[in-house]
């Protein structure tokens, strides 16, 4: 009775109780689902016009994250090192792409995977020896990203809205949009989407394959570096941000692996529905830390119903 | 030279359907065993035994299981490592609820929560495939981690939330603990792993492994052929939880000593499934190769610069490991996707030749 | 094609030769001591100066004088990465000639805890570890010295009570912890304690993929509104605790934390943000000490350390304490030097050795390090010494003694010392246990 009691009447009485704790609540479930969101973004580009999944993006936001950080140590200022270490990224891209993805383009997707898995753990050691294992600090100042807090006051309570989230909520959204505009209405957009659609087809109207996947590890890059920077700027940089692609996993797995859209809704659907769970039936229910696997048993029972996520493209299969 | 297949005819059905149809592979086999059951316990250290032999062996199994699962019946599966736990804690309980129980028994009793569990988690497969798969066996994965922080039964309540392996003797001798032998130790699980995969062998060669294999190559045409789907899924994580859940209780209880719930988090699974892959999907050879390069890797990364006198910092030796780990997985994939197994084939074809050309 | 069989067949002939060899250690002549460090993984921000601290006392001993009475000293290091099983893989690895062994890790240590009776070797655990390690009779090769977990928490409480614990009463004590042995080790006291003297204890923990994304624990702490929150952290927990904490305006002099959560580095994240956090510690820094200049004269300035010149990781109370430590360790095989009369102790002889540390403040002085640890001395039944602790306080830039020497009730702790060894030594049976000394 008790039990029942807890499941269905106590959280939703807590959240009445004090709405201001709510809009807390809320506000840090949206900042963290943008985060998923943007580093699901990285993996559907890739997904979407190469189908490969590309394990690797997890890496690359702490490699990006790194080597600005790095760069600014070294003395480069910061305006100068965003621009450098997008080449950086390029030409990691270009490296993978002729390294790894080339020799083995028509194996079967899980190879390409493994690959992917083979090249995060290079660049894990690589990294390492390169920048060293220390947490470091995000160089958000100097990037001309706003510290600093400001307080609502709704309801009797506060809510503290650090103006970094903001920045990075609304960044976000611009890159999104950006995104979807380019992928829509540019050339080299619709090219993506139609090698996504159909390889051969894609090639025989001319497409080239290599430069194509050179633009979309790319342009993955440039997200890469986005969210190193934002999530950077919240917790310092380091290694551990790296599970972090573990995180945007359950976000492609709700969204569908093709879908721009899914990404960002299943973004933030996962991120605002795992801090709810966790504050109001996680910590009083079971002990807490539910995070690690909320996502996850999400997006188990949506694609229980739905096995190709919200929005992503029917599985037809042929025999 | 070697492989003489010239004058081994076969004349009953019985003959060609042999495990070995050439001779030459049954006096191999019998070499390796002679050589793991004779030749090592009298030649290898006990550093060898404890850092070389006995994960060797029981990386093998717990990838054998697994390669059962992803590599014959095509499910893949990144939940390996939470499977281990689950055998590993089970085990752990039925000792602690019945000391007077053999190892032997528990050990074997305890593949069955494992598979159960197994089961449990493989019940999405019948809806979800490839890589949404592969993402929910993750979900297992991280749940299965946090229930083994949580709940502290599992874990007697003990305060520091590690489970250890108190002594354990079997007629007389310390098989498991602190005080027990290396060499006892690798002969035990030596047993194991030969039974186990007697045990693998039989099931992949036989009605039920080639249900998988035709799931695995193209499951509607399997179903439309009249193969219960269901059936065959569900069999294959059932026998593949089993065999790593034996894994998991071995690696804690006759390798570790100790174990703590973050032990069995994703990297643990990503070994085993590296194990596999490289090893080659859909072989059970390739398992014990894999297991042999990633487990000898790191000793030999430690001790080769050693010696030949280049100083190389302990964490360096670690960063180059890993990438050595992840640049050798890409090589192996590009070069060889079949793995070792291929390539241990491709040298018996080259053997049974030579030294002829052709 | 062909070259490819090549290739197999040469890793395998590689691994055939190094199946049937032996660890490799680094072995020079002299006396061997290995640390199970981590410079690597999330764990290395606040691992690598402690490291650092520890190797370069060591060097500075036989740059200075030769080594320890003239025997050197060889400090090796094996990389652990703070992971339970490689810590293991690394004992296995160093265990052969080392004198001691040094893990690092609370999860590692329990682990190698009922190894070290099997292998004889000591385990020098300073400030870490399995508390009850302090009843020697049980844990006759463990040495936690100078002050265990029970000790800082107990100490930890007297200053939150201004001395008597009973003031405690109806208040709520929020336990912010690493979801790992190390973060759960002070529990079976704090629970004890919070039974008897009527306090609310709301454990918190954060697990290891969460070190950095805190919000949830720090919103639970904003719902719970506590007292105070003690902070059991490591690593990158201690980062991101810190700017949560600065973020949800906890007000930071309420916020206390272990000696491993007072790092100058996680603290120099928030600055002056930080003012009023306070952390219990058994080392102080003093960079202008005797000890602290000639470390700088003969290693640092001689380019033998690996220290980070521009991070001012000198001053650092970690740096610091990784001297304290190998300090520590050198007394104990300096008096098994003596007492056995020989220049090159073995393991045996360094496990009385550590047992029969005398660090009191003349003691101190004359090594050049007064007032930079807790006075302590070790005996045959207590493997802590029990010296107790100061509160340091961060001013925005630095940590700066707060206190007098703190010591906990030793009448309140020692009966859950022998409590939970004995229940150890019996889960462990068969447990040698050294009857002749007593508690």
């Amino acid at each position: 009775m008790d039990i029942l009691k807890g499941i269905f009447v106590d959280p939703f009485a807590d959240m009445i109780a004090a709405p201001d704790f709510l809009l807390q609540v809320l506000w840090e479930g949206l900042v963290g689902g943008v985060l998923y969101a943007l580093i699901a973004l990285g993996f559907v580009l890739i997904f979407k016009s190469s189908r490969i999944f590309n394990f690797a993006q997890g890496i690359m936001v702490v490699f990006a994250a790194l080597t600005l950080v790095g760069l600014h140590e070294k003395g480069v200022p910061a305006l100068l090192a965003l621009p450098l270490t997008l080449g950086v990224m390029f030409m990691l891209a270009v490296a993978i792409e002729r390294a790894v993805l080339r020799p083995l383009v028509n194996q079967p997707d899980i190879i390409l995977f493994m690959a992917t898995i083979g090249i995060t753990l290079f660049l894990i050691g690589l990294g390492e020896i390169i920048f060293g294992g220390e947490n470091k600090v995000m160089i958000t100042e100097q990037l001309g990203i706003p510290t600093g807090s400001f307080t609502l006051e709704p309801f009797g309570g506060f809510v503290s809205i650090e103006q970094k989230d903001l920045t990075a909520v609304i960044g976000a959204v611009l890159l999104v949009g950006v995104l979807l505009l380019f992928l829509n209405k540019s050339k080299i957009g619709r090219a993506i989407r139609a090698l996504g659609d159909d390889h051969q087809a894609a090639l025989s109207v001319g497409i080239s394959l290599s430069t194509i996947w050179v633009i979309v590890w790319f342009i993955a890059g440039v997200i890469a570096l986005a969210t190193g920077i934002v999530w950077g700027a919240r917790a310092g940089v380091s290694f551990a941000l790296e599970v972090i692609a573990y995180k945007a996993l359950p976000v492609l797995m709700l969204g569908g692996l093709e879908s721009v859209m899914g990404a960002i809704i299943g973004g933030l659907a996962i991120g605002i529905l795992e801090k709810l769970f966790e504050i109001y039936w996680g910590q009083p229910l079971l002990g807490g830390n539910t995070e690690m696997w909320f996502a996850y048993v999400l997006a188990l029972i949506v694609l229980l119903f739905r096995p190709q996520g919200l929005f992503g493209e029917r599985i037809i299969e042929r025999v | 030279m070697f492989y003489r297949t010239a004058g081994q005819f076969k004349t009953s059905y019985e003959a060609d359907h042999a495990l070995f149809p050439v001779r030459q592979d049954a006096y191999l086999l019998a070499f390796i065993l002679l050589l793991a059951f004779v030749v090592f316990p009298l030649t290898a250290s006990e550093f060898a035994f404890r850092a070389l032999l006995i994960p060797v062996l029981i990386y093998s199994l717990a990838a054998l299981g697994l390669n059962i699962l992803t590599g014959y019946a095509g499910q893949l599966s990144l939940g390996t490592g939470a499977f281990m736990g689950v055998g590993a804690y089970a085990c752990y309980k039925l000792l602690t609820v019945f000391p007077e129980m053999n190892i032997v028994i528990a050990i074997a009793m305890s593949g069955f929560f494992s598979a159960a569990v197994g089961v449990l988690f493989g019940l999405p497969s019948l809806r979800i495939k490839g890589f949404y798969l592969a993402i929910a066996t993750l979900a297992a994965q991280f749940f299965l981690v946090w229930l083994f922080q949580k709940w502290a039964w599992l874990y007697n309540y003990n305060a520091s939330g590690a489970i250890q392996v108190p002594n354990i003797e079997m007629f007389g001798i310390t098989v498991a603990g602190p005080r027990a032998e290396a060499i006892t130790q690798y002969y035990f699980v030596l047993c194991f792993v030969c039974a186990m995969t007697f045990f693998a062998i039989n099931i992949t060669r036989g009605r039920i492994g080639r249900m998988w294999k035709a799931v695995r190559d193209m499951d509607i045409a399997a179903e439309l052929v009249g193969i219960n789907l269901m059936r065959a899924k569900l069999t294959a994580f059932f026998v593949s939880s089993y065999i790593v859940g034996v894994s998991g209780a071995l690696f804690v209880f006759l390798w570790r000593g100790a174990a703590e719930a973050n032990l069995f988090d994703i990297p643990l699974s990503f070994r085993v499934l590296f194990i596999a892959i490289i090893g080659g999907l859909g072989s059970i050879l390739g398992n014990y190769l894999g297991a042999i390069l990633i487990v000898a890797l790191p000793v030999i990364i430690g001790s080769v610069p050693e010696a030949f006198g280049i100083p190389i910092g302990s964490a360096t030796v670690e960063h180059l490991n890993v990438m050595l780990v992840g640049a050798l997985i890409i090589t192996f994939l590009i070069v060889e996707p079949h793995g070792l197994a291929r390539f241990w084939a491709m040298i018996r074809e080259k053997l049974i030749l030579w030294p002829f050309p052709h | 094609m062909k070259h490819w069989i090549r290739k197999a067949a040469v890793s395998t002939a590689l691994v055939a030769t190094v199946m049937l060899t032996g660890p490799a250690s680094a072995q020079g002549d002299g006396i061997y001591v290995p640390n199970l460090s981590y410079r690597t993984g999330p764990f290395a921000s606040t691992g690598t100066p402690l490291m650092n601290g520890q190797r370069d006392y060591i060097t500075m001993l036989n740059e200075r004088d030769g080594g320890l009475n003239g025997t050197k000293l060889v400090y090796d290091e094996c990389e652990t990465g703070y992971n339970t099983e490689k810590g293991v893989e690394c004992y296995e690895k160093t265990k052969a000639n080392a004198v001691v062994t040094q893990p690092w890790s609370t999860g590692i240590t329990l682990q190698v805890l009922p190894k070290s009776n099997v292998d004889n070797i000591p385990i020098l655990a300073p400030g870490y570890g399995f508390s009850a390690m302090a009843d020697g009779k049980v844990f006759q090769w463990a040495y936690n010295p100078p002050s265990s977990y029970w000790d800082g928490a107990y100490m930890i409480l007297q200053d939150i009570s201004g001395g008597d614990l009973s003031t405690l009463n109806g208040k709520k004590i929020a336990f912010l912890h690493l979801d790992h042995p190390f973060g759960k080790e002070p529990l079976p006291l704090l629970e004890k304690l919070s039974a008897e003297h009527g306090f609310e204890l709301v454990p918190i923990p954060v697990g290891l993929t969460e070190m950095q994304n805190q919000s949830a624990q720090w919103l639970q702490i904003r719902r719970e509104r506590p007292d105070n929150v003690i902070m059991w952290g490591w690593g990158a927990m201690n980062a991101g605790a810190m700017t949560e904490a600065a973020k949800t305006k906890y007000p930071m002099d309420q916020f206390y934390g272990v000696w491993w959560s007072g790092h100058d580095g996680d603290l120099k994240l928030i600055g002056d943000q930080g003012k009023g956090y306070r952390s219990i510690s058994w080392s102080v820094p003093n960079s202008e000490s005797a000890l602290m200049q000639d470390i700088k004269k003969h290693v640092i300035d001689a380019g033998k350390s690996q220290i980070n010149q521009g991070e001012d990781e000198f001053d650092s109370v970690f740096y610091q304490r990784g001297v304290m430590i190998s300090l520590i360790l050198v007394e104990g095989i300096r008096a098994a030097q003596e007492e056995f009369d020989t220049q090159n102790p073995n393991a045996e002889q360094v496990r009385w050795g550590l047992e029969n540390i005398k660090l009191d403040e003349a003691r101190l002085a004359e090594l050049g390090a007064e007032g930079m640890l807790v006075p302590f001395s070790t005996s045959c039944a207590d493997h802590t010494g029990h010296g107790g602790g100061w509160i340091l306080e961060w001013d925005g830039s630095k940590f700066v003694k707060a206190s007098d020497l703190l010591k906990a009730d030793r009448d309140v702790i020692r009966p859950l010392e022998e409590e939970k060894a004995k229940e150890y030594a019996e889960a462990n049976s068969p447990w040698p246990v050294n009857e002749e000394c007593s508690m």
